[in-house]
């Protein structure tokens, strides 16, 4: 682990990312205690500028304390974001095993089923999943990872099939280890590091899609995102410029520093392509 | 979006290409791009009073009669009428010489089918407008001799286009009114015919050559665009790309922002036939909106001024009855209800509702209920948002649900499977046509848009309601609305929240528009460009 975070800290913008996500975990973390109110809760004058009446970064059309949302905001973000990858992680790496592993009609069969979720857009198929099971946390979570686990699903394959004729699986084999345990004790923990380093990047896309969904109107109703804040905003932009500006900003600072930190774990997990600079 | 925005420009593109090589006179020809918002589930403005709706099939049919900006009558179809002394009989002598868009006669045969045979049976309306019609003579094939069991001078307020639109009977006759062809590819003998519809782009109507108006109309193209975001609504407004956005197509907080820029005008004309109100519908067969005490209760804790003031912007006046203040002219408005508080009472809410023995739990939750959204924009949106909040601090803890405009007809007024409801319903120039519709027990008609979905029933109100309708007598009248709104006042079936004020904004270029009592809702015939 100290070897790791040795290699880890040699990119200097990957400490940084780790440092600004840090800091969003920590202010979703105590988003009750500062804002203990619920975001939705009309705290005051509508329209205020940022620093007027009480509120840091504004309010909006309604008298929300901007602020609160992007801190209440930030929860949801990462939730979805984490929750989604999770569940695209998962059925990625199952699909693509058994592809990579067994190979024939198995590799077939869920490529073509891979294949057919690929050709669509899939940030249209997301709008009209979404639009399809109704707007909620879990029907977001569902249309972001359905649209997310292919990319997953290919890579563990191709890693399965250049690692299954190794000579350490053969030797498991001959040891008649079962199928299973060769794939999930054997060849997943040798193809972890791209897992990870896809998987965290797919956090990033994944706040992106839930903010965009929440911007065309398809986010839930009832939890507040970053997304829905600039979705409710938009058409105030030229009379209260802060009601978008500070969720957007909120989104951007957010999704660079999950790039940066995806970034950085694939320099310090792949430590000869790093050398490539 | 992106592609959407293309085509959208295309189109306009193509529009002004097209309106620019025609343009003949002066006054007439050109493009005229306007905005319909939301986009209609379909044309058949004899089918369903969706707002969207009326912002295009009222330039293809005609109705008998038309309205001035003063409510004047001004013949269409019919060139006169007459009325027997005992108000029984109304004779209505049609134009001769007008045709369909295919070509086909326009006969008194036509007139007594759309009556009897569809607005009487399957508009949401017509039944309340029409509900003394026994039968329809036609003598010959330009005269139409209507026969009433009782009065009805407020049926000859109901005869414009857009409320009680004449339909081809060749075209109907035979079919089931609901799943005919008619509603998509409409045929009318309005001023512009039906062209072709783009779903998820624009409807397109071209002039009618031999529309019985000698001269008119004098544009040569309406193009009605679908724009779903408002934001982009209003920037299409502002560059130019559509002239004309009404039924609060272009936000309030925009258009206060637009009045003030060069070549773009706001008005609010040209709703007065409309008098349209907020309000909330409730499931009144359901716990927990079965017991009036916590329908009031809902009515007190809302503030009425926040809502107007906040997402309206000052437009609309808070409701204190369930008649709006237009009808103190006819002197059927009842001043001094209660329960109609301007600002929240919250505490007589609360009050209310442990007296209706709706205690609050260990969270302060008393109930929990999904409040349906108006699928019309923005400002809904807003509107449930705050009622979330404030519903929720009094104990009601509400969900908000957004969906599509025929997913949530379909869900209120044909599956019956919601709580709470937040809609607007025009109250028209006169109660029976606008405001019985909602409360009567005839009005619970499953699968008619914008009727009786509260499913209340009361028959006390329902024999005022009938005696209302009846009555000639001006002050005698006033009396029995008096009591219904007394009634309504203490039942709830509905929480009518404000009576809104829309707002038109147009191109300068834009003339002659407003025209009609109907505004938005008329028939645009005499509306030209300048070139």
């Amino acid at each position: 682990m100290l070897a790791f975070w040795k290699l880890y800290r040699r990119n200097l913008s990957a400490v940084l990312g780790l440092a600004i996500l840090l800091l969003v975990f920590a202010v979703a973390a105590t988003a009750h205690l500062f804002f203990p109110d619920d975001p939705f809760r009309l705290a005051g004058k509508s329209m205020s500028p940022p620093g007027a009446a009480g509120f840091l970064l504004g309010s909006d059309s309604l008298g929300r304390d901007i602020a609160a949302g992007i801190a209440h905001g930030a929860k949801t973000s990462l939730l979805i974001g984490l929750l989604a990858t999770f569940v695209a992680v998962v059925t990625g790496v199952l699909m693509g095993a058994l592809a990579g592993y067994y190979g024939g009609w198995v590799d077939d069969l869920l490529m073509r089923t891979t294949e057919m979720f690929q050709t669509i857009p899939s940030f249209v198929f997301a709008i009209l999943l979404v639009a399809i099971m109704k707007p909620s946390i879990e029907s977001i979570v569902i249309a972001i990872a359905v649209v997310s686990w292919p990319a997953v699903a290919r890579l563990v394959r191709g890693e399965f099939l250049s690692l299954k004729n190794r000579e350490f699986v053969q030797a498991c084999h001959t040891l008649g280890m079962g199928d299973f345990r060769i794939m999930l004790g054997e060849i997943l923990p040798n193809c972890l590091s791209p897992i990870i380093v896809i998987g965290s990047l797919m956090v990033a896309t994944a706040i992106l899609i839930e903010s965009g969904l929440a911007f065309l109107g398809l986010g839930d109703p009832n939890i507040m995102s970053w997304g829905f804040q600039i979705g409710a905003g938009r058409t105030l932009l030229r009379s209260a410029w802060w009601v978008c500006t500070f969720p957007g900003i909120a989104i951007l600072i957010t999704v660079l520093a999950i790039n940066l930190v995806g970034e950085g774990l694939n320099d310090a997990l792949n430590p000869r392509l790093r050398e490539r600079t | 979006m992106r592609i959407s925005k293309w085509i959208g420009q295309a189109v306009v593109v193509a529009g002004v290409l097209v309106g620019g090589f025609s343009a003949a006179a002066q006054q007439s020809g050109g493009t005229f791009v306007y905005i319909v918002q939301p986009e209609p589930p379909s044309l058949a403005s004899y089918l369903s009073t969706s707002g969207p709706i009326g912002l295009v099939a009222p330039k293809i049919y005609d109705g008998l009669f038309e309205y001035d900006n003063d409510l004047n009558i001004v013949p269409a179809l019919a060139e006169s009428y007459a009325i027997s002394a005992d108000g029984k009989t109304i004779t209505f002598n049609l134009r001769q010489g007008v045709t369909w868009h295919d070509g086909a006669p326009f006969t008194s045969a036509d007139v007594q089918f759309s009556v009897m045979e569809i607005l009487k049976k399957v508009h949401p309306r017509g039944p309340n407008s029409f509900r003394e019609v026994v039968s329809i003579d036609t003598p010959d094939a330009h005269t139409a001799i209507f026969n009433l069991e009782n009065p009805a001078p407020y049926m000859l307020r109901a005869l414009s286009g857009y409320e009680s639109p004449m339909v081809p009977k060749h075209l109907l006759e035979g079919q089931d009114p609901r799943s005919a062809d008619l509603a998509n590819k409409p045929v009318g003998t309005g001023a512009y015919k039906f062209v072709e519809w783009k779903k998820g782009q624009y409807v397109r109507l071209d002039k009618n050559e031999n529309y019985w108006k000698p001269g008119l109309p004098y544009l040569d193209r309406l193009v009605g665009r679908f724009i779903p975001d408002a934001s982009t609504r209003t920037a299409a407004m502002e560059n130019g790309e559509v002239m004309y956005g009404a039924y609060g197509a272009i936000p309030n907080i925009d258009a206060v922002r637009l009045r003030d820029m060069d070549g773009i005008s706001v008005t609010t004309d040209g709703y007065s036939m409309i008098n349209p109100m907020s309000l909330i519908e409730f499931d009144t067969t359901k716990a927990p909106f079965d017991n009036p005490a916590i329908r009031k209760a809902v009515s007190l804790a809302l503030d009425r001024k926040f809502l107007i003031e906040n997402i309206w912007f000052g437009y609309g006046k808070p409701a204190t009855s369930a008649l709006s203040t237009n009808f103190s002219a006819t002197g059927l408005y009842a001043k001094g209800l209660p329960n109609y508080p301007a600002n929240a009472d919250v505490a007589a809410a609360k009050a209310l509702l442990d007296e209706a023995g709706l205690k609050p739990d260990a969270d302060g939750i008393r109930a929990k209920a999904v409040l349906d959204l108006i699928p019309y924009g923005e400002d809904w949106r807003r509107a449930g948002e705050y009622m979330k909040q404030a519903l929720g601090d009094v104990g009601i803890e509400l969900e908000l649900r957004y969906e599509d405009v025929p997913t949530w007809l379909k869900r209120v007024y044909a599956d019956y499977d919601f709580a709470m409801n937040v809609n607007y319903f025009y109250q028209l120039p006169d109660p029976v046509l606008g405001v019985h519709r909602h409360y009567g027990t005839d009005q619970i008609r499953q699968g008619t848009h914008f009727v009786n979905s509260s499913r209340y029933s009361n028959p006390k109100l329902d024999s005022l309601l009938a005696a209302g309708a009846m009555e000639a007598d001006a002050g005698k009248r006033g009396e029995i609305y008096g009591d219904i709104q007394k009634i309504l006042a203490e039942d709830m079936p509905v929480v009518n929240l404000f009576e809104m004020q829309f707002l038109t904004v147009y191109s300068d270029k834009l003339k002659d528009h407003a025209t009609s009592a109907l505004g938005a809702y008329g028939p645009f015939d005499r509306a030209w460009l300048e070139q």
